[in-house]
């Protein structure tokens, strides 16, 4: 929408509320809104007008003049661009069957000449705190997009990366439950749908590498991670096929246009430190009030000197990349510090190498997670990541903060809806 | 509270439903009672219309004004072989509109087949109205799983047409596992396959059923072949049968034909349960000699399984392929359900249980479950129940037309919507200008046999040999399956990209001329005042709404005032 526009949410309560608009607004082509503070004339003006079947009709309006009605009050009135005629069907439709059914029962209300004209007349503002959350929530819902983008399947779904077919399976039907775009097919927004459908993309993208234990080693391999052991007996192929889509029948086309030999590989993800076997557990735990917060209870342990193994030495003695193993014991111990400290130093040595590039964003992020700046650790993680796609620990921080997001983004979802469905 | 309902639009017959306040699906009722709905649209001499057990009735007297099967009809082109079939026994006249599609004529007038079905809906929808006791604007219809988007587009354009907005068209069996499923949670993971046989699809559909999560694996079928075919069978023979005995064709004599039609549709219901039936039409016709035809003929169960045994056949291969897409065998399949009345037959259930190695499950009411579990999914869209989600997938090949006439698939047929997929294509010529990329949907390698949805055009690519410019194909289609393709070469980073709303035939200029015709007739019939004051306004308000500027019609191509050419119309060989 354009900048400057307004938008303005409007839901009739009942058949006659909506007779009386239709009658006295929209078969005119026009519409009036009550305004303490009228916008300018020209000013542009969408309207999501609900009927009280649920069906959403999205007008949209130019402000046309300013009026001051000694009945009706201060206001605007917009002129509405034409209807479509398959919508002004559906409301007369819609209005003849409730007149049909009103007049059979014989419990219509006539309305009063004074009624009908002050039956529901919209002020600009009403129901902003809706427009408001759906603003909110396809803020949320971007931002989330953004990130899962930079995460790899595992990360995606949630899941650890010796996970069977059933947890992919299990972790997919709940992001599903949550993300698929039916889920927000009652938002009239087309934004918000749009989004929503981005997001479950790249779910549905991740459980299609992930789906059967085939497809998840090769993911593994690209990560640079091994399959988990013994493998248990792999189910039949699953339906959908492995990215990209192979050609069907192998041919060679002429003009105008041949297929290109598939899309070369993604560059393999420089391996990353090997990790003790104990470490590769589900991602996605924790960040604050998770569960299992390795990191969380580390940092908190990190003030019984009993517990921690002491790193080697101090950060003047680390002085290669070789030795960034050492800075990581630091942060699983919660120095981080220290830790911080200790890869400036090296990058200092090496500022090409992209690990310890990215170490030193991963620090940042998760000291600004501990002064609970979310914003600034979420940028720091992004970051790292970016430098280095391969980092795991930014990528499984990030993935928790996108948890909590979305529990956070479900209160959003019950004000929308909590306002649609009293 | 708002209601959103669940429209089951079947060839033969038609139905409906609603979630009640427990959330549990129940069927709506007409007023006699009747839970299912004929799907037949008759117009008297005088213009009036008749939908449903009405119309139906009126069959045999009004024969060639009485239409049934548009479902056959809607978004296919005339010439299509099962359309061309279905024309040759119909009593009413089919003729080819001027883009090719099957119209049918009635009373001279002729009429899309959105319009027929719009009419259906608008009956369904009073029935729900009626019922409900509120108006009702909101509705989910379900179609073969194997309907093409001019199909689907073409039912929701009837849709507009009956004054309902359809917020979702769903796949039928997709809708009967829904309806069947949903009662049964928490029994881990099951793979089930949905056999739907209606009056004129054949839909297969292989799911997984897990935790309130129903997806689609793979999908498959036949949108012309259902029980009619089987009516059509014996029907043929009798005909041919009288034509021995007496020289009378009875193709000619439509009310002989619809009466006959009739009764060959009652006795193959009669021989799911009885081994013989007994046809007895006195009066049928006269002969040459001006002598009355007394037909009376008794069929065997054995007589109507010769006579359609290719059509067994047919049902073999779609399962075969949908399994295979499914990367499963037969043995994986836990639970076959049957949708659909033609389910009935036992030779149509001994084909299943041949295929899948098991007796199919018959605990749903076959001709109900379809409109249940289309409640159910208008449940899931409003919100008013979450623990459950619907996958489904794209039921034919997307790809682009590649040299001459072959067909480079982009998107598989089976993805899980919402999808996108990339392919990468190469120029062909040196120093070539720009590439014209024409989207196909369909199953052939040849892309003359599929359907084309639309193109793109990608200029000023950058000189060089061919091969060099590399064009980036991507296809993304949403759940509503409204795909949106984009090109951009990769090197200059020139790009172009389209929408493409589906067209079920009928251009949205013609869709307001019906509308508009009707909103005439039902303000002469019908039309509230809502309230008692200025009765002149309407008038003013269809001026102003239907005005030329009107941009709902932003396409003037399609000439409005001839909508069929007079001829020809198919011949009844």
């Amino acid at each position: 929408m354009a900048e400057g526009a307004l938008s303005i949410k409007l839901r009739c309560a009942s058949w006659q509320q909506l007779a009386t608009i239709y009658k006295r607004d929209l078969s005119h082509g026009t519409m009036f809104l009550k305004a303490a503070t009228p916008p300018a004339i020209g000013t542009n003006v969408r309207i999501d007008l609900a009927l009280p079947s649920a069906t959403v009709i999205a007008l949209s309006g130019v402000v046309q003049t300013h009026v001051n009605d000694p009945q009706r009050g201060a206001g605007v009135e917009l002129k509405l661009a034409p209807i479509p005629t398959g919508t002004v069907w559906l409301i007369e439709s819609a209005l003849a069957a409730e007149h049909k059914r009103a007049t059979t029962q014989a419990i219509a209300v006539p309305l009063s000449g004074a009624h009908a004209m002050t039956g529901l007349i919209p002020t600009i503002g009403e129901n902003a705190e809706l427009t408001a959350a759906e603003d909110d929530l396809i803020k949320a819902l971007t931002s989330e997009a953004e990130s899962l983008k930079k995460l790899n399947p595992f990360l995606v779904l949630g899941v650890g990366y010796e996970a069977s077919d059933s947890d992919v399976r299990a972790a997919f039907g709940e992001l599903t439950k949550r993300y698929h775009p039916d889920r927000f097919a009652r938002y009239e927004s087309p934004d918000l749908r749009q989004i929503a459908a981005e997001i479950f993309i790249l779910i549905r993208d991740a459980y299609r590498r992930l789906g059967d234990a085939t497809a998840r080693a090769q993911v593994l391999h690209t990560l640079g991670k091994h399959a988990p052991a013994p493998r248990a007996v792999a189910g039949p192929p699953r339906a959908t096929p492995a990215v990209p889509p192979p050609p069907r029948t192998q041919r060679m086309p002429v003009i105008p246009l041949v297929p290109a030999p598939p899309a070369p590989p993604p560059p393999p993800a420089s391996a990353p430190p090997a990790r003790p076997a104990s470490e590769r557990r589900p991602a996605g735990r924790t960040g604050e009030g998770g569960t299992d917060s390795r990191a969380g209870s580390v940092r908190r342990l990190a003030s019984e000197p009993g517990v921690i193994r002491p790193p080697a030495s101090q950060a003047g003695a680390i002085g290669d990349p070789g030795d960034v193993s050492a800075i990581e014991a630091l942060i699983d111990h919660g120095r981080l510090d220290e830790a911080l400290a200790a890869y400036k130093a090296i990058t200092k040595k090496h500022p090409q190498d992209r690990n310890l590039r990215a170490g030193v964003e991963l620090c940042e992020g998760l000291l600004a997670l501990a002064a609970r700046d979310r914003l600034e650790a979420a940028q720091r993680f992004e970051t790292a990541l970016e430098i280095d796609p391969s980092n795991e620990r930014a990528a499984r921080e990030l993935a928790d903060m996108r948890r909590q997001a979305t529990n956070e983004r479900k209160g959003l979802l019950s004000r929308l809806m909590g306002k649609k469905e009293p | 509270m708002a209601r959103t309902i669940g429209i089951d639009l079947g060839t033969t017959n038609s139905c409906v439903a609603v979630l009640d306040d427990k959330g549990q699906p129940r069927i709506l009722a007409s007023a006699d009672g009747e839970r299912t709905m004929p799907s037949w649209v008759s117009w008297s001499a005088a213009g009036q219309i008749a939908v449903g057990a009405r119309a139906r009735r009126q069959g045999v007297t009004n024969a060639a004004a009485t239409v049934y099967g548009a479902k056959r009809l809607i978004g296919r082109k005339v010439n299509a072989d099962d359309v061309s079939w279905f024309a040759r026994l119909a009593p009413f006249r089919i003729v080819a509109a001027p883009n090719g599609d099957a119209w049918v004529r009635v009373h001279g007038q002729p009429i899309s087949p959105q319009e027929i079905a719009a009419h259906i809906l608008r009956a369904v929808r009073k029935i729900a109205e009626d019922s409900l006791g509120e108006p009702v604007t909101r509705a989910v219809v379900t179609v073969p799983a194997y309907f093409d988007d001019a199909q689907r587009q073409a039912t929701r354009d009837a849709g507009q047409i009956a004054g309902l907005d359809v917020i979702r068209i769903l796949n039928e069996p997709t809708a009967a596992a829904l309806a069947y499923g949903a009662h049964r949670v928490s029994e881990g993971r099951r793979r089930i396959a949905v056999f739907d046989l209606g009056g004129g699809t054949f839909d297969i559909s292989i799911m997984s059923v897990e935790n309130g999560i129903f997806e689609v694996l793979a999908t498959g079928g036949d949108s012309a072949l259902g029980g009619e075919d089987w009516d059509r069978r014996v029907l043929e023979r009798l005909v041919d049968e009288v034509f021995d005995q007496t020289r009378v064709d009875l193709t000619t004599i439509p009310m002989a034909m619809s009466r006959l039609r009739e009764a060959c549709e009652a006795a193959k219901k009669a021989l799911s349960v009885d081994r013989e039936a007994v046809i007895s039409l006195p009066f049928l016709a006269d002969d040459a000699h001006g002598a009355a035809i007394n037909f009376e003929r008794t069929i065997t169960r054995e007589l109507l399984e010769t006579l359609t045994k290719d059509l067994l056949d047919r049902l073999e291969s779609p399962c075969r392929r949908a399994l295979a897409d499914a990367g499963l065998t037969p043995d994986d399949v836990e639970e076959v359900l049957l949708v659909g009345g033609m389910t009935r037959s036992p030779a149509v259930q001994d084909v299943v249980e041949r295929m899948f190695h098991r007796k199919p499950s018959k605990g749903a009411n076959p001709d109900e479950v379809v409109a249940l579990g289309a409640a159910q999914y208008a449940g899931i869209l409003t919100g008013e129940s979450d623990d459950a989600a619907l996958l489904d997938v794209t039921p034919h090949d997307l790809g682009i037309r590649v040299g001459d006439s072959q067909f480079a698939v982009v998107l598989p047929r089976n993805s899980m919507l919402p999808c996108r997929a990339r392919r990468l294509f190469a120029t062909t010529a040196d120093n070539q200008k720009f590439v014209s990329i024409e989207l196909y949907q369909g199953d052939s390698s040849d892309v003359a046999k599929n359907r084309k949805l639309g193109q793109v055009t990608l200029d000023d690519l950058p000189p060089g040999p061919a091969g060099s410019a590399r064009v980036e194909l991507v296809i993304t289609v949403n759940v509503e399956s409204i795909l949106s393709v984009t090109a951009r070469e990769i090197r200059s980073g020139r790009e172009a990209s389209v929408t493409i709303r589906p067209s079920g035939g009928l251009s949205q200029r013609e869709i307001v001329e019906i509308i508009t015709r009707r909103r005439h007739e039902h303000a002469a019939l019908s039309m509230p005042d809502p309230a008692p004051t200025g009765g002149g306004v309407r008038v003013t308000t269809r001026e102003h709404l239907v005005g030329p500027s009107d941009p709902a019609a932003p396409d003037a191509q399609t000439a409005p005032d001839a909508p069929v050419s007079p001829e020809p119309d198919p011949e009844p060989s």
